[in-house]
């Protein structure tokens, strides 16, 4: 089967890695420098016609504009390989490739897999989600091999969800990494930021067993201590310089936006969205996590 | 190419029934078999022991057929086989209208005095004399020329919205006015009681459905109907709400069933490379000033026993001189009915052009085949995948319907005064506020007037964005003054107790609400935002839900 990575970074790599492991033949689609190891056409039009299944393995804020370049149609399946929300609408970006094409065939994939650890044929897994079953598992064939096992599930929201707030419950275990504060602190933020998660996922209807899979506590253990998640740098820079990452509050922001519509309470990505915009000081915002109103779990 | 459908005789349609109930009942289990037949005969003879005795001769048939399934449940399989393919013969003689053309013709030549005569005759020998006609006064509106183009090439499935008994045969003289080829739809058994409704909808393809029957079995060969009759061609009229709309809103959902029965043809269609196998759907949308059964539908919707009373039988469309009351002091007014047929869509929900393709969002056509075929262009079954695009289909025809309400001055008057009257019992919540008594239910008239100016302005907002069409207003000085008066005008010809009346001991200071009737007018306007709007304040009262 010929694959569709639209995205020539190191995820896009990743991806295009795992495709050739599983027997299959992958085609990047890039914009710029071409990728070396893979067929690639920048062109990303006449790769939506030639393949089946496009998997989008671009940062958040470049899925529309990459949708649009290929608008995918009736006949593909595109699976959205990367975390969050879109940043400037809050949309998922499942939604981007429906409103920005005709395709209807989406999904989403991921899990504790890092571009490196990937690239260097590691074992690791990951989830396609789709409500689709044949996307999810035509997304399985694709990727699952001996270094990587690809469950499948047809929870797409809970696994949009459960990838848009591990990106950003990273960067609480990157800035406690950086301020010092212990490991404590990771098992903190690992439980009660996948608490607000599943509440929010409860909210819009995720199943609650995703949060506690590969989508939620997998990926966001394996975030903690890893200087290549994106998350985990950005907290860790935050920490060290307690300046600002305009592009992640905007992501939290979306987050507590969402929330906010469905009346469900996220403190700490509320914090986190006010200090990655620089308007609460690291060590202030833990204070202030910390003296809330004692509560039963 | 004749834009009417293609006959199909019983026998053949047996034939097709019973073929494709074969196909369904071979890879079943022997328990799967006998639990679909004991799902029948338990389920109708627990509305035969519910049925008034005597039995008709009809009705006493059918008991027969059913008790001989249940003796069919103690033998083999291939008894319980004979018992499923017996019921599924009966069902579809049942449940089929030889459409003939030549009767159709018929029919709606005769079309406008026979609806004038319907709605206001009270038997079939009475349809022969009657000198008024309510159905000049029906606006039609949309894109008909497309539709009719569309017709030739594609079979077509007219979705409308339901509020009414009088949809169907407003709409087969809308159809008709229109010049549009005729559609068939299923039509309650109930709407058979009444004689003069029997003898005009059985000559304009009503096929018969009897809500009364709940098991699977029956439900399955009303499914296998209509994809037999969508393959065949036929343009089919389906109510995707399922029933009349109770509070009087545009439905927000709709049962996906039927809908999927289009899926299901187009994908047979094309799997047996039928000429003509490409289906189109037509959202339509149906405003009324007045609504002929709102008394009843309201009650049922706040005494939230829609459910348990889906097929009212004993409303206003029971009573025949209630509906001759009802053509005789609205139909004839102007604008009292407006259907609005909107923009053709394929069966995902996309734009179509003139010639019927889909479209892609910037415009450009797509090949829709590619949603259910591989790349050898071979169709692939995928019974989940199809429920998914049902699912997208039914959401794209509630926006469809959203997008083109068309708000009348009986909704715009009845949304504002019923807000107003939640402002001014803030601390009451939706039901204490519909059991205000009489001098408990006004509210100065200015008030009315400034919140209609304002949702006016809203609906205007509203209707550039795309999310409703615009109002149909009566003119007049003052727009807020002539919507209200029209309103009140039109609410004080039909309903026992109108929704607004102007109160006789304040003068003209203020009027007299009605909360139920006036909340089901109000309801039209549901689902926008425009209650703010209405109310003048950014709070919202307890409990409001409606």
């Amino acid at each position: 089967m010929i694959i569709g990575v639209i995205g020539s970074g190191p995820w896009g790599r990743a991806l295009a890695t795992l495709a050739a492991e599983a027997g299959n033949q992958p085609r990047i689609g890039y914009r710029g420098k071409p990728p070396r190891g893979f067929r690639g056409t920048p062109n990303l039009g006449a790769l939506s016609r030639e393949v089946e299944l496009m998997l989008v393995a671009v940062p958040p804020k470049e899925v529309r504009e990459c949708i649009r370049a290929a608008r995918p149609g009736p006949g593909n399946r595109v699976v959205i390989a990367c975390r969050g929300l879109e940043p400037r609408t809050g949309n998922w970006l499942s939604s981007v490739i429906t409103e920005e094409s005709r395709c209807v065939r989406v999904g989403a994939l991921t899990g504790p897999a890092l571009a490196a650890e990937v690239i260097a044929r590691r074992p690791s897994a990951m989830v396609a989600a789709s409500a689709f079953d044949e996307v999810a598992t035509m997304t399985q064939s694709a990727l699952h091999s001996p270094i990587c096992r690809v469950y499948t599930t047809s929870d797409l929201r809970g696994v949009e969800l459960a990838a848009a707030m591990v990106r950003v419950l990273a960067v609480a275990v990157g800035m406690a990494d950086g301020l010092q504060l212990g490991v404590g602190v990771h098992g903190v933020v690992v439980t009660r930021g996948l608490a607000e998660a599943r509440r929010l996922g409860k909210a819009l209807g995720a199943h609650d067993t995703t949060f506690a899979g590969l989508a939620g506590v997998g990926d966001l253990v394996a975030c903690g201590n890893h200087p290549e998640h994106p998350g985990y740098s950005v907290g860790q820079r935050l920490a060290r310089t307690q300046g600002a990452d305009p592009a992640m509050a905007a992501e939290a922001a979306a987050l507590v936006g969402l929330a906010e519509r469905h009346g469900v309470d996220l403190p700490l990505t509320r914090a986190i969205a006010a200090i990655a915009a620089g308007k609460l000081e690291p060590r202030l915002a833990i204070d202030m996590l910390m003296r809330r109103e004692a509560t039963a779990e | 190419m004749s834009l009417a459908p293609p006959r199909a005789s019983t026998a053949e349609v047996t034939d097709s029934m019973l073929r494709r109930t074969a196909d369904r009942v071979a890879p079943q289990s022997d328990g799967k078999l006998r639990d679909l037949l004991a799902d029948c005969v338990y389920q109708e003879r627990k509305r035969f022991a519910a049925m008034k005795r005597p039995f008709s001769d009809p009705d006493q048939a059918e008991q027969q057929s059913v008790e001989r399934a249940a003796r069919a449940l103690r033998g083999n399989r291939n008894d319980v086989e004979d018992a499923i393919f017996s019921l599924v013969r009966r069902y579809t003689h049942e449940v089929h209208n030889e459409f003939s053309d030549r009767t159709y013709g018929f029919a709606t030549r005769l079309l406008p005095g026979m609806l004038t005569r319907l709605l206001t005759a009270t038997g079939p020998m009475e349809l022969l004399s009657g000198d008024f006609d309510p159905t000049a006064r029906l606006r039609i509106e949309g894109p008909i020329e497309r539709i009719h183009q569309l017709a030739r090439n594609h079979t077509l499935v007219l979705a409308p919205t339901h509020l009414s008994n009088l949809d169907s045969p407003l709409l087969g003289f809308g159809i008709y006015k229109a010049g549009l080829p005729p559609f068939i739809y299923g039509a309650g058994l109930n709407l058979f009681s009444n004689p003069a409704m029997a003898f005009f909808m059985s000559r304009l393809g009503a096929y018969t459905v009897d809500r009364r029957k709940k098991h699977k079995l029956y439900k399955t060969v009303l499914k296998d109907y209509s994809v037999d009759a969508i393959g065949r061609g036929r343009h089919s009229l389906f109510f995707p709400g399922g029933t009349r709309s109770r509070s009087g809103e545009v439905e927000p959902s709709v049962k996906k069933g039927l809908l999927g029965t289009a899926i299901a043809a187009w994908q047979e269609g094309l799997r047996h490379e039928r000429p003509r196998p490409e289906v189109l759907v037509v959202p339509c949308t149906l405003s009324y000033a007045l609504v002929l059964e709102a008394d009843t539908l309201i009650e049922d919707a706040l005494k939230d026993s829609g459910k348990s009373r889906f097929i009212i039988t004993d409303d206003e469309f029971s009573e025949p001189r209630t509906i001759a009351r009802f053509a005789r002091r609205v139909l004839d007014l102007d604008a009292s009915v407006l259907v609005r047929f909107g923009q053709p869509l394929d069966l995902l929900g996309n734009p179509v052009d003139d010639e019927g393709r889909s479209l892609d969002v910037d415009g450009t056509a797509i090949d829709r085949r590619e949603y259910v075929c591989d790349r050898q262009g071979k169709v692939v079954a995928d019974p989940q995948r199809d429920r998914i695009y049902t699912q997208r289909l039914a959401d794209r025809i509630v926006q469809a319907w959203h997008s083109d309400n068309v708000p009348l001055s009986t909704h715009i008057a009845a949304f504002a005064a019923w807000h107003q009257l939640r402002e001014a019992r803030r601390e009451l919540d939706t039901w204490q506020v519909v059991f205000l008594r009489d001098n408990e239910r006004l509210v100065p008239r200015k008030k009315v007037l400034a919140a209609i100016d304002r949702l006016l302005a809203a609906i205007d907002e509203a209707a550039q964005a795309g999310r409703i069409s615009p109002a149909l207003l009566p003119d007049g000085p003052s727009k807020a003054e002539a919507v209200l008066d029209h309103a009140i005008d039109r609410f004080s010809r039909f309903h026992r107790e109108p929704a607004i009346a102007d109160a006789r001991d304040q003068g003209a200071r203020a009027v007299s609400i009605s909360p139920r009737v006036c909340l089901y007018y109000a309801n039209r306007l549901e689902h926008y935002g425009f209650e703010q709007a209405a109310r003048g304040t950014t709070n919202t009262p307890k409990g409001s839900a409606s």
